[in-house]
């Protein structure tokens, strides 16, 4: 049974122990440092320097982002598994479920202060270059935030039952999965039409793309960088439902890695 | 209060899996109120009776419960205060931090986590200044009270304690002992394992003993060392001639002093000397201590 004031207290505490943490620090600044080097990429670039500087500060905070959900991520329930601290807590009234989810509420409320950071620093640098801040970038930031919960919630379940080492490569591959997964669907149907693929190929290959695409979540919805830097508007509720898609995928990836965990033992 | 049947757990290990078993079917009840020491050998299966009793592993087979309910059900844990072997703890938080934290966990709060934190501490005596510093500047010894101090934050009714005094000086021994006998007198059941035999010894009401994964001996301590083989040592008022004594009676080296190896042979010196009218000067029975039952239980097991 989940107890939610058990969760903010286990939440806060990961929160907690994660700002304590020196890999943090070094992301963080290196991010920042990276961003302003936007400013440069900008004047070196044969584009426009505002587009430069927000697609390339987009990408940073993305992929910083991504570096925290897998390695702090990860390291978080391996370290409490390592270091036994887990036997002390574990042995409380509190089901292996709420520790799971406290734990990811824990490291999203970093990732939260990571891009909070990372978009004063952000709007900071289109402000000093005069480069056209406006308030369209949230809803890129907002959906970064969301693919970074649900990345998160990949490296809990991977790290759940298996070594930090392939819970990182694990997270990163499906990661990509997810990125890759809507490209090579169109690629395959593209493929098709011009004629290149015919018979019982074609149709494998379609169904394994279909497949791929099904099961892996569609990351590539999450970057709409494209659209706010040219300001293009987006599709009706189209954060509403990138949200719910990604609470969809992060409720079932906590669902998965909660029943593993409480078939775990802990020696 | 415990109650285990049958219990097995095996262990599988290596990259084949290969199966170990830790617990081959122990038995055993332990009745509330009672202090409970769980003794063995390193690798005999005792704290893995612990961590399945307190929901961390799971079992093979067999059953376990805790005031009749299953050890896995976090319920069940609210009763229940643990501290594990050489407990480990965020080591970035200060010690009273850290309390704070469990204590949150066990519903406690704002005034009554903080009185119940205080109560701790003197319990275990640490509420000295060093509860403030963080955690890894601890030594072992107050490492080991913290986490004596966290599973009592609760008031358990259950006190499950994994060699709760390995790695303390003499001080600190006390300490712990002084502790669970305190907590005992509050109405807390305790089990707990223990290396250091001779405070077993001094604090158990029932002692289990298990060696590679098989409970044998239970019971109290007197039982325990009654069981295993009494030597009796016999003075006679008159020289006698080894020959001439009943089996298992040897001599001491003195001709008036003998040693009957069990309480048959006993029996039998005594018979003999009272139909050869010899007068007997002193008899004292010398019990095994519980290191050497276990000794030889070890020995058993490895033959």
């Amino acid at each position: 049974m989940l107890s939610l004031k058990n969760i903010a207290i286990i939440a806060w505490n990961t929160f907690r122990e994660s700002v304590r943490d020196k890999i943090l620090y070094n992301i963080v600044f290196l991010t920042i440092a990276l961003a302003f080097f936007s400013i440069v990429l900008g004047e070196w670039s044969v584009f426009d320097r505002a587009h430069v500087i927000k697609s390339t500060t987009l990408s940073i905070m993305s992929l910083s982002g991504l570096l925290i959900s897998v390695f702090v991520g990860i390291s978080l329930v391996q370290k409490e598994i390592q270091r036994k601290t887990v036997l002390t807590l574990l042995s409380k009234p509190i089901s292996r479920g709420t520790f799971i989810l406290g734990k990811y509420l824990g490291l999203m409320g970093v990732v939260a202060v990571h891009l909070s950071i990372l978009s004063a620093v952000y709007y900071s640098i289109l402000f000093l270059t005069h480069s056209s801040p406006t308030l369209s970038l949230l809803q890129a930031i907002y959906l970064v935030f969301w693919e970074l919960a649900i990345v998160v919630a990949i490296a809990l379940l991977f790290s759940s039952f298996s070594t930090p080492v392939l819970s990182a490569l694990f997270t990163l591959g499906v990661y990509f999965a997810g990125h890759l997964s809507g490209q090579l669907l169109e690629q395959v149907r593209f493929v098709q039409r011009m004629g290149e693929i015919t018979g019982g190929m074609s149709t494998l290959l379609e169904k394994a793309a279909v497949v791929i695409h099904a099961v892996f979540p569609g990351l590539y919805r999450y970057n709409i960088s494209a659209y706010v830097i040219h300001g293009v508007a987006l599709p009706d509720n189209y954060l509403l439902w990138s949200s719910l898609y990604a609470i969809g995928y992060i409720s079932v990836f906590l669902g998965i890695a909660s029943w593993w965990f409480s078939r775990r033992d802990f020696l | 209060m415990i109650q285990i049947e049958n219990l097995t757990k095996t262990y599988r290990t290596g990259f084949f899996m290969h199966q170990k078993p830790a617990l081959k079917g122990i038995s055993l009840s332990v009745p509330r109120g009672m202090i409970y020491g769980f003794i063995g050998p390193n690798g005999a299966g005792k704290s893995t009776t612990i961590k399945i009793l307190t929901g961390l592993l799971g079992a093979d087979s067999g059953k376990v419960a805790i005031a009749g309910m299953p050890p896995k059900r976090p319920q069940t844990r609210k009763i229940l205060g643990y501290c594990p072997e050489q407990p480990y703890f965020y080591d970035y938080l200060s010690g009273r931090e850290l309390l704070s934290f469990y204590g949150r966990l066990v519903g406690l709060e704002g005034a009554t986590l903080n009185a119940r934190i205080q109560w701790a501490l003197q319990t275990v005596h640490a509420d000295k200044d060093w509860i403030d510093r963080r955690l890894r500047t601890y030594s072992k010894g107050m490492m080991q009270r913290v986490g004596l101090a966290q599973s009592i934050l609760s008031k358990p009714e259950l006190l499950i304690l994994d060699e709760p005094m390995s790695g303390l000086d003499p001080m600190g021994r006390r300490d712990v002992r002084e502790a669970i006998l305190s907590l005992n007198q509050e109405g807390v059941t305790i089990f707990y394992s223990s290396h250091l035999l001779s405070d077993v010894e001094s604090i158990s009401e029932r002692v289990a003993m298990i060696v590679d994964g098989k409970i044998v001996r239970e019971g109290t301590v007197e039982e325990i060392t009654e069981s295993a083989s009494t030597e009796y040592h016999v003075r006679t008022g008159q020289t006698l001639l080894e020959q001439d004594l009943p089996q298992n009676v040897v001599s001491t080296g003195h001709p008036q002093e003998w040693v009957c190896k069990d309480a048959t042979s006993k029996d039998a010196f005594l018979s003999y000397c009272l139909s050869h009218n010899i007068s007997i000067e002193k008899m004292e029975n010398s019990r095994p201590s519980l290191e050497e039952v276990l000794t030889k239980e070890i020995a058993r097991a490895e033959s």
